[in-house]
Parts: structure tokens; sequence; C-alpha cells
């Protein structure tokens, strides 16, 4: 009861939440000096009937709080609106979701599988060369912009001819066999996962080795160790247990990112995802698609955080207590 | 250990070093592989013929016969359609998807830009009187027949009634009334316009759609119509004319295209064209990812620019591919000035008045032109892949006026005309008879590395005489707020498209109500007459070039308009591009030409 | 104090880092002088030019003064290309010291004479110059950034600690929207309401400000939390018993208890504020030209050509990943000093 009670609460908490955010992004947005019809008005073939047309259309004649309710009001009824050169918002984010959901699935588990080991080693390891040289190699790895390492990424598939420039799939993907449609998508996700793996790995390596630390300083683990448990035995019967729990919160973060995609990497790789698609819909003042797109971020990460918190709810009975 | 490691380090640090300082003096060899211009021989075929074959008007193309099969593979730049409706294209992009799908009645002859019969068999032309002979028995992808029916169905339902894009029913209004249309038989129909129009016979290329599939969505208003056609519509529905069909979409990754086996045009052996089994648009974001899908194979087709042409050209012989100069660009590339002297509506005048006497002053604005270095622009920015340029039409265009030679730059004459403007250069400062500084903002879109330089090499040019220019990249959309609905704004760096073939295109630039007079732009629905005595010119001209009907005749206009713009600098031209392309050399019937570039034969060109 | 240094230093990568920052900082301190040219100089006739070739051994093989040579351009039309050749006939002698337009710069070459140590762009600009003037804008960005962001950050995250109840709970939501929206768009976005009539130095200090408003929220909630469990303690309400007022009790007694995370959380946000700022440039919403910044020179990097036949266009993104790269491991060595197990992700 107390559970559901809890749940219960926080999915009221988010209500606030969402009209916050929603109202913050419209008017920053809204308040930019950006045109949404500027590709229009700079076409000589357009005439200033079809400019009123649009105006109308897209309600840019209306004050602020009128287009802010509007908005609001049809977003309630579940009904998404049109981006501004007219399709449904709602099909756009069907087009990329598939999309951007395959690629960072693929990256987050890529970097917990290798991450989290990667980590515990570094910190039974404490201090070593082999610590040592993960630091500076995920160090590495953060230090080069993403963009920057994409562009030379894809100057390499075009030298070694080893990897397609960019996009998802090839343009005769329809015509392959279940198995060549598999490669071709594999072929296509590899650069794209290499850049962002390699951004986020550090981060994970990094706090994994930390927990891991502060556990493998703790009496209960000394204790193991003094009573002549082998190595292996402490890490995952006791060590490990305790230092993943932080790692549930973290992972409600993930979730969170999952859909919010990596707009630079996928812009220079030419990837059909989310990331992509804001990007250029906030640089055009794309209102519906911007403000759809954002109420999804926030509802992920609120879901994600929530998913977490009940996770380790039921992983660490001290928690229950706290909350 | 630990210091053997040291060390080592250490010497390899400073050996790098000495590498460095110490290099001695041998002379570079420069390669000398200057390879022959090799001036491709291109005999043009002869333009198509009209063959009935068993009742069927088909059009005969005359190129030389190919080989059936193949695909080929070709990129747009942006987001890629928004929509497959012909009649609600808002986007070069989509404009050229809905144009693969649907013909028009007439189309531009794409060698000398003259309008010839596509969908029409024939047309003629009596006066203000457009009678248009239809092609019998030719028929839409879904077998049924083509008639004057979906042809005034399109016109009377459609573009009359302004629904998706109204700009070419407003282009076609005449005298605040638009052509009558009437049906003539089942092939045959008739335009009368109130008045001789010349624009007229080249709008015919609208194009026509099929009555029996379109109606169902034109009857339920507008925003049903807008949704018509979306990029996600199952393409087995579309009912279309063009050579290719649409096969497949997939969201900012291509669009396929396949042969449309009920295409009315034909080879030199009676065979249904086109010979190519499928043509494949890739979304591709920008150029850079262009060039890389060039290289990495996966394109066949790939318009080049600036530094990258050395290159190509370098590589030519021993590659699979064959470059093309198509000659000048059909855009403009310019520097514009804000001649606004009006006030908004509380009262605050959108440009400073200090500002607006040097902008409406002509020596001002010319001792800008003269003071604009092009010959380093165009080498520099352009890696000499360029044209200067001084004409408010395109170096293509059929009206081009031949007689403005343009100029070098002179700093001195420069120097003269301003101070014979009354302005006074004190201590490397220029100031105005008033004893005002000269300083002023100069816009352009942010994020565009060519306009970023261009903006860079004015600033320089222009202190030079003395002036300080504060240059202010800007997000591209806020550029054009300030420009058409803001105005406060002193001078930007822009670039237009332009039609080589109709310089009446170019009337929302030029006429003094234009949604595009960006030099001096009125709000919407002004009423004050205050045009400047060489913008009554302008409009004169326009509204006289429009209803003239032969080309000897709107020639002189159109040079004259040019002449204006050129003596009074409102827009100052900095360069044209040159176009350079290439494609592979496994396809055959490529004729290239400066109108319409490469690949505007589609239908004809086959896989060696 | 001593005994952090004493303990940094022990750490080789921790050692090379700082010196290597230590000198970047100096480098760009002194632009004005160590550059051969200036921010606004420009050649017309050699855009692009590659880098100038110094010898120390001339063409008879004797050891000699370093030297260079100008390039002449010239243009090949039939193939649009253009080519850099040296002008063999006049050597440039370089010069230690030398006064050029009444100031004295670190080294230079005789009059008429080019020296473009790693080449020039687009503008025919000195690449070497400009990487230190945009070292000036790229390497400080991070620092004024956070000196908005921690005041900010600390008293936003104290009083909503110390206070906790309603006041919490709607300081806490606020910052947990602020934190909703995802960051990079956000930065998008804000960058892109920059009024546009700005001359460049407000420009520069409005991205430090967006860049700001992106930071602050994540930290003021750890902050917060940091405080949650400080303000139990016994000085906390020793303070209180003896009156201290509210605020006084944040600023003197709780606050500072927060340094070492604030220390490192400082070393460790640095360079995600100076990737930020090559993101924004990258985009064309950063720093603006004729302005110099690593980020906006990067972005000629993007072309195709000037990977492969300008590689002297790349180094500003070597200089980037160098300062982002000896600040993690700074950082990362400085954590370990200060907080062994800490577990706070920054």
């Amino acid at each position: 009861m107390e559970f559901f009670k809890y749940i219960s609460k926080r999915i009221l908490q988010v209500i606030p939440l969402l009209i916050i955010v929603s109202i913050i992004s419209f008017f920053i947005i809204r308040l930019a000096p950006i045109d949404p019809l500027a590709e229009l008005r700079l076409n000589p073939s357009i005439s200033q009937e079809t400019l009123d047309k649009e105006i109308k259309r897209l309600k840019l004649d209306k004050p602020i709080y009128i287009q802010y309710i509007s908005w609001a009001k049809s977003f309630l009824k579940g009904d998404l609106g049109y981006t501004s050169a007219g399709e449904k918002v709602s099909t756009k984010l069907k087009e990329r979701i598939p999309n951007t959901l395959l690629l960072t699935s693929i990256v987050v588990f890529m970097t917990w599988i290798v991450g989290i080991p990667l980590g515990i080693f570094a910190a039974v390891k404490k201090e070593t060369v082999f610590d040592r040289t993960l630091t500076v190699v995920s160090s590495v790895g953060m230090a080069i912009p993403s963009f920057f390492f994409a562009i030379l990424l894809l100057i390499f598939a075009v030298k070694t001819g080893w990897f397609p420039v960019g996009g998802l799939t090839s343009y005769n993907f329809n015509e392959f066999s279940l198995i060549g449609k598999f490669f071709d998508l594999a072929k296509h996700l590899v650069l794209p996962t290499v850049v962002l793996f390699t951004i986020s790995l550090s981060g994970l390596q990094r706090q994994m080795r930390a927990n891991m630390l502060e556990v493998w300083d703790s009496d209960y683990v000394k204790f193991a160790r003094a009573k002549g448990l082998s190595e292996f035995k402490v890490i995952f019967k006791h060590a490990l247990r305790n230092a993943i729990n932080p790692m549930i919160t973290l992972l409600g973060f993930e979730f969170a990112g999952l859909l919010s995609g990596a707009a630079l990497t996928e812009y220079v790789f030419q990837y059909p995802g989310l990331g992509r698609l804001i990007l250029e819909a906030v640089m055009k003042s794309d209102i519906n698609l911007v403000m759809a797109s954002l109420m999804m971020g926030t509802i992920m990460l609120i879901l994600g955080n929530l998913i977490a918190d009940i996770l380790l709810m039921l992983t660490d009975p001290r928690v229950r207590g706290t909350k | 250990m630990k210091r053997i490691w040291g060390i080592i380090f250490l010497i390899l640090i400073v050996g790098l070093f000495l590498k460095a300082c110490i290099m001695a003096d041998i002379p570079e060899q420069y390669s000398d592989n200057v390879i022959n211009a090799d001036i491709k021989e291109i005999v043009y075929p002869a333009k198509e013929r009209n063959v009935a074959i068993n009742g069927i008007d088909y059009l005969q193309s005359q190129a030389p016969l190919g080989k059936f099969g193949g695909e080929l593979v070709v990129s747009t730049i942006g987001e890629g359609p928004k929509t497959f409706n012909p009649c609600n294209t808002k986007d070069a992009t989509s404009s050229s998807m809905a144009g693969m799908l649907y013909d028009g009645l007439v189309t531009t002859n794409p060698r000398t830009g003259e309008v010839q019969p596509l969908l029409a068999k024939s047309f003629e032309v009596n006066g203000n009187d457009y009678i248009i002979h239809l092609r019998k028995g030719i028929k839409w992808t879904d077998g049924k027949l083509i008639t004057a029916e979906d042809v005034i169905y399109t016109y009377k339902e459609i573009v009359f009634k302004g629904l998706g894009n109204p700009s070419t029913m407003d282009a076609m209004i005449v005298d605040g009334k638009l052509p009558s249309l009437v049906q003539i038989d089942d092939y045959t129909v008739k335009f009368t316009t109130p008045r001789p129009f010349a624009p007229f016979l080249r709008q015919l290329s609208y194009p026509i759609v099929p009555k029996h599939y379109f109606k169902p969505y034109s009857d339920n208003g507008e925003s049903v119509f807008n949704a018509f056609l979306s990029p996600n519509t199952n393409p087995k529905d579309i009912v279309s004319s063009g050579a290719f069909k649409l096969k497949e979409y997939v969201a900012a990754q291509r669009v396929v295209f396949v042969r449309n086996p009920n295409y009315y045009k034909i080879n030199l052996e009676n065979k249904q064209l086109p010979y190519l089994d499928k043509v494949v648009y890739l979304i591709v974001g920008d150029t850079n990812n262009e060039i890389l899908k060039f290289e990495a194979k996966e394109l066949d087709v790939l318009s080049i620019r600036g530094s990258n042409v050395a290159q190509y050209k370098l590589n030519e012989a021993k590659s699979d591919y064959s470059v093309y100069n198509l000659g000048a660009d059909t855009g403009t590339l310019f520097l514009v000035i804000n001649l606004n002297n009006r006030k908004d509506k509380n009262g605050k005048f959108y440009v400073n008045p200090i500002k607006q006497r040097w902008f409406g002053n002509r020596d001002f604005r010319a001792a800008i032109d003269w003071a604009i270095d092009r010959k380093n622009m165009v080498q520099n920015i352009a890696s000499g892949v360029a044209e200067p340029l001084f004409t408010a039409e395109s170096l293509n265009s059929i009206y081009l006026n031949k007689y403005i030679k343009g100029h070098p730059s002179d700093i001195e004459v420069a120097r003269k005309s301003l101070q014979k403007a009354g302005f006074v250069l004190r201590n490397g400062k220029l100031y105005d008879n008033k004893g005002n500084r000269v300083e002023f903002d100069l816009y352009t879109n942010a994020g565009n590395l060519e306009r970023e330089a261009l903006g860079v090499m004015i600033k320089q040019d222009l202190e030079e005489l003395g002036m300080k220019v504060n240059f202010k990249p800007v997000e591209f959309n806020s550029l054009v707020n300030k420009l058409t609905n803001t105005y406060d704004w002193d001078m930007a760096i822009m670039g237009l498209t332009g039609s080589p073939l109709e310089p009446h295109d170019g009337k929302n630039v030029w006429t003094s109500k234009g949604s595009l007079h960006m030099f001096n732009q009125r709000p919407a629905n002004y009423s004050v007459d205050d045009r400047l005595s060489w913008e009554k010119d302008l409009d004169e001209i326009f509204k006289e070039g429009a209803l003239k009907l032969l080309f000897d005749e709107r020639k002189p206009l159109y040079d004259k308009y040019q002449t204006i713009i050129y003596n009074q600098k409102p827009i100052i031209y900095l360069y044209s591009p040159i176009r350079i392309t290439a494609i592979r050399k496994k396809f055959k019937n490529i004729y290239p030409t400066p109108l319409s570039g490469l690949i505007y034969n589609l239908d004809e060109i086959y896989v060696e | 104090m001593r005994e952090f240094f004493a303990k940094l230093f022990q750490d080789k990568f921790a050692r090379i880092s700082f010196f290597t920052l230590v000198v970047l900082y100096l480098i760009i301190l002194f632009a004005n002088f160590i550059a051969p040219y200036s921010s606004s100089y420009s050649n017309r006739d050699k855009a692009y030019a590659p880098p100038s070739k110094v010898y120390t051994i001339d063409e008879k093989g004797k050891l000699s003064r370093p030297y260079t040579y100008n390039y002449i351009r010239e243009f090949e039309p039939t193939l649009m290309q253009t080519i850099y050749k040296q002008d063999r006939s006049q050597k440039y002698y370089l010069k230690l010291l030398p006064k050029v337009g009444g100031k004295r710069h670190l080294f230079g070459v005789q009059d008429g004479g080019e020296l473009y140590l790693l080449g020039t762009d687009i503008n025919g600009r000195d690449v070497f110059s400009r990487l230190l003037f945009g070292g000036r804008i790229s390497m400080t960005v991070g620092f004024l950034a956070l000196l908005i962001v921690f005041p900010i950050g600390l008293l936003y995250g104290g009083i909503s600690g110390y206070f906790g109840g309603i006041v919490d709970t709607l300081m806490m939501r606020f910052a947990e929207a602020v934190m909703a929206i995802p960051s990079f768009y956000l930065l998008i976005i804000l960058a892109a309401i920059l009024p546009t009539g700005m001359t460049s130095v407000q420009r520069f200090g409005l991205i430090v400000v967006i860049l700001a408003l992106i930071g602050w929220a994540g930290f003021a909630r750890v902050v917060r939390g940091m405080v949650l469990s400080i303000k139990n303690e016994d000085f906390v309400s020793a303070a209180k018993t003896i009156g201290a007022s509210n605020l006084r009790i944040i600023l003197k007694h709780i606050l500072p208890q927060t340094t070492s995370y604030v220390i490192i959380a400082m070393t460790l946000s640095i360079p995600s504020y100076i990737l930020a700022e090559s993101g924004l440039s990258f985009l064309g919403l950063g720093i603006q030209q004729p302005d110099a910044s690593w980020g906006n020179m990067l972005k000629e990097a993007q072309e195709f050509t000037n990977i492969f036949y300008r590689p002297w266009l790349l180094t500003p993104g070597i200089l980037i990943f160098i300062a982002v790269l000896s600040f993690n491991l700074l950082g990362d060595v400085i954590r370990d000093i200060l907080d062994p197990k800490s577990q706070k992700r920054i």
C-alpha cells in the first residue's frame, strides 16, 4: 500500500513539472527572433498570399500566450499538431523514434557491458598500471569534440571502404534477405555507436570505480577478505551487490536519454534519429515539433527516475525506510 | 626502470624538437601534371517528335538507343520532401520530387529555353487564346486515360481556387483577373488571358493531376488537401504520370522511384522509356556528406564547388567519373543595403535617420561597390571557381544585359565618390558632412563558411575607406526575420535563387510592393506612395515586360531594369559560382546544358 | 595547501597536465606578444597558404640562421587549381624580439617576409596567431561560466536544503524542470535568442551566461543534498542557539563544508564548457567571425578538402583535445586527493 501511495504521489508531482517545462520552453522558443517561414520568404516565387496563408495556419499572428494556450489544449487532447511544413508531428516522431531507440539502446548496452567490469577491475587494481592506463584512455575518449571525432571516422569510412558513409540503411535495403538486412543495419550502426560509446564509457567506468572503491574500503568487505575468501568471491558476492545500487539511479538517467538522442553525432552521420530532427526543428523554431519532443523527453526523464526509484526500493531495503 | 623510460621519453621529445628546428633547405618539387583540357564533343540529339502508334500519341526521343535496366543514385540536400502533392509544394526538394511524378502541359527546352509541348501534343497561340491539344490514349499509372477533364479539373478546382500553394494563381492574375478556360473536346482545351501576358505560356508547365484521384481530397477543404499525398502515403496508392513512379520513401534517408510502364515517351525503336529501372534520391544533410558519399561510391552524381574542383579534375582521367562544367550558377550572391526611411507603428524609424542619409545616397553606395574586391573573393573564397557578377540577372540568364561590363575594384574611385557625397576622412576615419562617424552593421547568416568569409573581406574593404563595420553573422531564420519583418538592419550578405528564363519571376524582389523587395521593404498593406523615382521605373518595367510576348520586345525592357540596378546599386552583386558536376562514366545519353544541368533527361539516360 | 600540491605533483599525469595548462594559459595571456601577427591581420593574396618552412641548414648544407621563403600563389585555369610555390629568389631571416608597428613581438621575420607557422585560413589570416587569440576565448569561457554557476548553485542549493519543506519542494521542482529540458537543445534555443545587434564582447558574455544557465541546476541539487546532511550536525545547531541569522549560517557554516566538492566539480566541469562552446560554434551559434575561438576555427575542418589537403586547419581541434584532456586528468587526481570515495558524478 505504502508503495502505491508513493508511486501515485510521484506521478502527481509530474504534472506541475510538465507545466513548468512547457511554459519555459514555449516562451523562450517563441521569444527568439526566428522566423519559421524564413525559407518561404526567401523564395522569390512564393507570393504574399501564400505567406499570409501560412502565417494564419501557424497562428503566428496571435500573441504568444494565446499560441501557448491553443497548443496546450490540443496537447491535452493528445493532438500534437502539425510541423511548420505541414506534416503531422506524431508521424514525424513515429518515423524517428525506432531509429533513435535502436542506436541509443545499443550504445547503453555496450557501455554497461564494458564499463561496469572495467570499473570493477580498475577499483580492485587501484593505482596499478592498469587503472592508470584506463583513466587516461577513457579521458582521451572524453576529450575529443564528438562532431570532430565523427567527421574523422567518416573520412576513415571513405578511405577504407569498410563502412557506409552515414545513414541507417542502404538504398536497396528492402531487397535484402533477413540476414542481409541485419548486416546492412549493423554496418551502418558501427560508426555512430563507436562515437557515442567512446563518449559515455569513461563516465560510467569512473562512476563504477568510485562506487566499488567505497565498498571496497568498508568493514564488511575487509572482513570478508580477512576471512580468506577468494578475491573473486569477495568481489561478486559482497562488494558488487552494494556497489551496483547507485548505478540503478544512473540507469534511470540513461533511460531518459534514450529518446533525446545525440544531436551532433546524428547530424554528422546523417542518422535519421530524433536528435537531428529536434536540432533542425529548434533552429527553425518549428514549435509543435520542438514542444512535442521536449515533452516526450521530460516524461521519459520522470519515468526513468521513477523506475530507478522503484528498482532501488525493491533491491535495497534501506531506501524504503527513508522515503 | 622508471628512470630509463623517463630518459627515453625526454630524448624523443628533444629529438623531435631538434628535428623541427633543423630543416635542410632542399628545393620542393612541384608536379607538372597539367592535363590538357579535353573538350568533350557533345552532339545534341534532335528535338523529340510526336509519333502516333495504334492511336496513341507518343513522344519519341531522338537520343541514341540505350540499354534497359540499371539504376541511378542522386542526392538532395536538406530534410527531404515534405509532400508529394505537386499543388502544395513550397520548397525546392518537394517541388522536384513531385515534379518527378507529375508532368505539366508544356515544358522548357533544356537547351534553348523555349517552351515546348509535353503532356500536350501541341499548342497554338492566337493573341490571348492558347489552344492546347492533348495526347490521345496516354495513361496514368493506374491505367486510366489522361484527358481534358484532368486539365480542366487541375486548373479550375485547384489552381484558380488557390488550393495548396496559391503562388501560381497569384502569378496568373492580370489586371485582377484570372485567365478563362474552356473544354473544346475530350482532348482539347482553350485558355484565354484577359490581356496579352508573356509569362503565361511558361506557367502552363504547372503539373496536371488526375481528377479521379485528387477530387475526393480537394472537395474536402484546405486542410484535407494540404495533408493529402504526405510523404508517408502508401506509394502503391499514388496515381501519377511522370517517367518514374514512387516506390519508397524512408524519412531522412531516401526516396526511391521506379519506372512507370505507362509512360508516354518512346525511343527510336518505339519501345517505352525510361531506360532506368530505378532512380534513388538520397537525402543528405550537407555538401560535405554528399562529397563523402560520392567518394564512397554511394552516389553517382555530385555537384562540386570551390576548392574541391581541382582535385576532381586532376583525378578525372584515372577515375570512373567525368566532370562537366555547366557554367555560372542561376543563383546570385549579393550585398544588400537597407534604404528604408519609414517609421514603425510607434513612430520610431526602422533605420537611424543619420544612416538613412548615407544609405540613401547613391554615391555612398557606389563607393561601396568600387571598394569591394571581387577578384580576391573569387580567388580566395570560391577558389577561383566563380565569375565576378555585376548584374541583377544571373550570368546564364537569357535576358542578361551584356552591356554591363562591371569594373575592377578601385579604392581611389571609391574615395572620390565619398568625397563627392560630402564625406570626409580624418585620421583614417570617415565622417559625414554633419560630423557623424560612419559606422554600421553588416549581417549574414551564421554557420555558412562562404558568407562568413565574404563578410570578413567586405568589412576589411570598407574599413579601407574609413568606415567602421560591425560584422554580425546571425542565425539564418533570424536574419530573414530582420529582412522581411522587422527591417532593423543596415547591410546584409544574402543569396537568392533565380530563373535564367523568366525575369518576371523576380517581380517579388524588384517591384515596390513585392514581398521580397528587401532593400526598401514596405509592410504588407502599405498604402502611401513613397517610391523613389527609379523604383517607379522598375514597377513600370515589370508591368510592361509581362504584357509583351516576344523575346525581342521584352529584352530591352529587362536590359533597362538591370541598368537601373547597376546604376542605383541598392543591391551590389558579388560573384556567381561556376557549377561543376561529376557523374560516373557508365551513364550515357548525358547532354549537359547550362540551363538545365546534367540529369534533366532522366528518361533517356541509360547504363552502359 | 602545500600538502595538497605535494600530493598533486606526486602524480605523473597530474604534473604533466598541470604544466600543460600553465603553459597554455601563459601563452594566451601573452598572445599579443607571442603571436607574430595581430588578430585583424589578413593577407588576401595568401588564402589557404601552407605553413611556412623554416630552414636552419641552407642549400649548400651549411648551418645558417633560421630563414624562410615567401609563397607565391598561382592559378591554373583549366584545372581551376590554386597552387602555392616557394619564391626562392629571396631569403627572409627570422628575427628575435622585432618591433612591429611600435610593439615588440617574441619573434618575427625580416621586412617583406611572411611567416605563417601553421599556414593561413580562407581569409588569409595567420592560423598560428589566431590560435593564440582564440585560446583566450576558449580557455576562459569555462572559468567565467563557473563564476556564475557556483554562486548561484551554492546559494540556491544551500537555501533549498537548509529551509526544507515547501521552499525546498518549490525550488527543487523548478531546478528539476530546468534539468528536464535536454541541455543541448536548451543551449541551442538560448543561443538562438541572443539579440542580434551585439558587439563581440557582449556576445561572448552572453554565451558565458547561457552556458551557466545550463549548468547551475544540477550543481544546486548536489549542494542541496550535501546541505541536508550537514544541517543536522552539531555545529549548525550550536550556531542556531547563539542566534546567528539563517543566511549567516548558510554562508559561514554550511557552505564552507562543501569546498572540496566544489573544487572537484570546478576542474571537472570546465572541459564540458570548452566542448560546449566548440559544439555551439560548429552549429554557427557560438563566437562569431571575425573573432576567433577554437570552436569556430575548427568549423573549417568540416570540409572534406580541408582535412585532406590543409591539415593545418585541424590544429584548433588538437588544442581543444589537449586542454580538455589536461583538465580531465587533473580533475581526476584532485578528486582522488580531496575526496577519494566521492560518488558524485559530475
